[in-house]
């Protein structure tokens, strides 16, 4: 009885096993007949089905030249989350009008966000939509791993291409090559609520403040009995290392060098010494920060919406939404500052950072282009422009305010930007930031290699600077820096 | 019996042959359907069990690149592995973790086992509302954790105004944040345990109470000489249990505190998530997860005689 049983059994395994092993490679064979069915998934394989065809017809008579409006194309799309109601009403207009101008395009929508945890899995599976949202950040990661498509075709024929705000696009241009379009962009700074501060009699600093202002403002503010604190430096995750990085420039200090095409850690510097006594301070000497001082951006953001921080330190555009659309402020009792500079007459240094959008290597050209096509759509249109004033005036009806983005797609003197500034000035739910505050910023991008890696080794030290009062700050940071030549940047070559 | 005979009626390769043949055929007939019933299940089994522990096997040898392929390392990625100060942390911090769920969370089922049983009324009130916690979603359970742990949450607003100083960082403060961790999941976890010592305890027949009461054994007694030895086997069934899966810890370590703070509660559990997700270094996870996998098997095997103990008991 056993014999047979266990032939069954290695049969079983045998055909499922060459099943599951050519499943991986079947994609390709399979859906080449029907892959537009499941353009979601499957981005390369349309490709396959409406290309391979002409190429056969190439050899005995050329084809006509297909305009890509004609062709069935599938493109899955970056969506928002279903908590996002007015950003998916916004997005199903868009799409109506998108398919209206496209009627062969089939969109399906896709609301997976960029995690820096979930990518890998998601391009190891093919499961990433034909375009997806990241981060300033991730330019150089995604372009290292290969998984953002090499889009400077379709860049040099865009007409627009020039008024596109270089300073933010550049994060996304490596080598001279495109890799991704900017949507909106920021330079990392410190949301006050002035409420808050007015509660406790202390006055708002100027925007050209100084890091001993923001340490003054904090301690005044900070009621540690009551769990109020001056200001909440993230203290979790990743987003610890990231915060302190704006004091790293701040003081003049780089996270990296490349020179001579080797990169070299460039963290560990006086600099970074000085941005980590700012942040023993904030602990030790003024007792200004959470007792509880674990906060990733959620609960940073969270606490700053609360009214349980006086201070945070994030892109405005985010702190603004949570502030006012969930915790209850009004604009006049918040006030978008730039970091604040070392010392009088420094920089106001803060990571730039901003919102892309990066098409998927896997997708063919033909979804590739319809993905840039989509992208750009409403940029520089009058019908984004009203779409725009309809999603005020929508929430205006809800009670609840728009924040526009603290730096936009376009160049801000341009007369798209006025035109746009236009609408912004005829109503009181938009919130509205201070072009004095504005003019201090001083955005600097990040680091181009293993950013994440660099800030997961800060947050350990943050979270030690938050932990103990004696820290031999120096030693913590050539530590950091030598791990992180050997682990990682020695392995590079820059080209 | 002639087995010339045999192969004149059957086809011409032998009686031995035929015979062998013969006989997959019956028993393919008599549990066909049995075997085609256990088909999807196997099938599951096989393609999200067992192949992904081969490949994590195959991968533990590979330096795993989803877009330029991947490349054999031979030991590379144990070698990282052993050499990786982190590692050492995270056993530290796993067996420590374990240590604590033993004593902090371990007995905690028994005991509301044994005094549920012992409630005459409303019994299923009670039984009900020590498993609630469990059904409470996670985002729930944190966020109410986070509020009971908070600097001017409850438990701190109780310490400060009983014995007055600035009260505990439960998370934040390294000699706490896995204590607090421990306490949470104790309270969330502990109902479904519960459940099963309560049906075993429920088990154990009215009379042998009676006969200890009627001998004049006190309510102790009763449970030092009758309850906890009856409990026994499924005692040490639930330890190796518990052994394997608070081994395998890393959720609320990571939804909490990310592994913080300075590395507090980074579990194995959760290095092998960072070095597959964060690092997106899986040749090295995979090599973490085989080590853990030696080391689990053991414990799996134990387990699986402790459970063909306790049947055989029954």
């Amino acid at each position: 009885m056993r014999k047979p049983t266990a032939i069954i059994s290695c049969l079983m395994a045998t055909t499922l096993l060459l099943s599951a092993c050519s499943g991986s490679n079947g994609n390709n064979s399979s859906n080449s007949n029907n892959g537009n069915s499941n353009a979601g998934n499957t981005g390369g394989t349309t490709n396959t089905a409406v290309n391979e065809p002409a190429v056969n017809n190439a050899e005995s008579t050329p084809p006509p030249e297909e305009n890509i409006k004609d062709k069935k194309i599938t493109i899955s799309i970056y969506y928002p989350l279903p908590d996002q109601t007015e950003k998916r009403k916004s997005e199903d207009d868009k799409i109506a009008r998108f398919q209206q101008e496209y009627p062969n395009v089939t969109i399906v929508k896709s609301d997976w966000h960029y995690n820096v945890d979930e990518i890998g899995v998601k391009m190891a599976a093919n499961e990433a939509p034909t375009f997806f949202n990241t981060f300033a950040t991730e330019a150089g990661f995604l372009v290292q791993r290969g998984w953002a498509a090499d889009i400077t075709e379709l860049w040099s024929s865009y007409s627009f291409k020039d008024d596109i705000n270089p300073t933010l696009q550049n994060q996304f241009v490596k080598d001279g090559k495109v890799y991704g379009v900017v949507q909106n962009g920021y330079s990392t700074s410190t949301v006050i609520n002035k409420k808050l501060l007015a509660s406790k009699n202390v006055t708002a600093p100027s925007y050209d403040w100084t890091w001993d202002d923001m340490l003054a403002t904090a301690k005044a503010v900070a009621d540690p009995k009551k769990g109020i604190a001056g200001i909440a430096p993230m203290g979790k995750g990743n987003e610890a290392g990231w915060n302190w990085t704006n004091f790293l420039f701040e003081a003049g200090g780089q996270i990296q060098t490349t020179n001579g095409g080797k990169v070299t850690a460039a963290f560990n510097s006086d600099a970074g010494v000085k941005a980590l006594q700012f942040y023993q301070k904030l602990r030790w000497e003024a007792n200004a920060i959470p007792k509880d001082w674990a906060l990733g951006w959620g609960d940073a953001v969270g606490a700053f919406a609360q009214g349980r921080t006086a201070m945070v330190i994030a892109g405005a555009e985010g702190v603004l939404d949570q502030a006012l659309n969930q915790g209850g402020l009004k604009p006049d009792e918040v006030a978008t500052y730039p970091m604040p500079a070392a010392e009088a007459g420094g920089k106001h240094s803060g990571i730039l950072g901003g919102d892309y959008l990066v098409i998927n290597p896997n997708a063919s050209k033909d979804e590739q282009e319809m993905a840039f096509r989509y992208i750009t759509f409403d940029y520089f249109t009058d019908n984004y422009l009203s779409a725009v004033e309809k999603d005020i005036q929508a929430r205006k009806a809800d009670g609840k305010y728009y924040i526009p983005p603290q730096m936009s797609y376009f160049k801000g003197d341009s007369e798209y930007g006025k035109k746009l500034q236009a609408i912004y000035d005829k109503y009181d739910n938009v919130y509205k930031y201070d072009p004095e505050s504005n003019k201090l910023l001083d955005g600097n991008p990040e680091a181009q290699y293993n950013t994440q890696e660099y800030y997961a080794e800060m947050t350990s030290i943050i979270q030690e600077v938050f932990a103990k009062k004696d820290v031999d700050l120096k030693a913590k940071l050539d530590a950091a820096a030598k791990n992180m030549q050997s682990k990682h940047y020695d392995a590079i070559k820059v080209q | 019996m002639n087995p010339l005979t045999k192969s004149t009626t059957s086809v011409p390769i032998g009686p031995q042959a035929a015979a062998r043949r013969s006989r997959p055929q019956v028993l393919l007939r008599k549990y066909g359907w049995s075997l085609a019933f256990l088909l999807p299940a196997a099938a599951i089994f096989l393609l999200f069990l067992w192949l992904p522990i081969m490949k994590g096997f195959v991968y533990s040898f590979y330096s795993i690149d989803f877009v330029n392929g991947n490349k054999f390392t031979g030991l590379d990625n144990y070698r990282t592995v052993l050499a990786d100060p982190d590692v050492r942390i995270a056993i530290k911090n796993t067996l420590y973790y374990m240590f604590l769920c033993l004593i902090i969370g371990f007995w905690v089922p028994i005991v509301f086992a044994i005094a549920i049983s012992e409630i005459k009324r409303f019994q299923g009130v009670f039984r009900v509302a020590a498993y609630l916690p469990n059904v409470i979603p996670v985002v729930v359970l944190y966020g109410l954790w986070r509020w009971l742990y908070d600097p001017v949450g409850p438990i701190n607003a109780s310490i400060t105004s009983l014995w007055g100083g600035e009260g505990i960082s439960f998370l934040s403060d390294t000699s706490w944040s896995m204590i607090s961790l421990v306490f949470m999941e104790t309270w969330q976890q502990f109902g479904s345990a519960m459940l099963l010592y309560l049906a075993a305890v429920l088990s154990i027949p009215r009379d042998w109470y009676e006969a200890a009461e009627i001998d004049g054994a006190g309510i102790w007694q009763r449970i030092r000489h009758i309850t906890l030895p009856s409990l026994r086997s499924l005692i040490l069934l639930m330890l190796v249990l518990q052994i394997i899966g608070t081994s395998q810890a890393y959720q609320s370590q990571l939804a909490l505190l990310d592994g913080g703070p300075m590395n507090a509660t980074l579990t194995y559990a959760l290095l092998i998530v960072k070095y597959a997700t964060t690092r997106l270094d899986m040749g090295t996870a995979s090599a973490m997860g085989v080590l853990m996998f030696l080391v689990l098997g053991v414990l799996a095997m134990l387990h699986f005689r402790l459970d063909r103990k306790g049947g055989d008991a029954a």
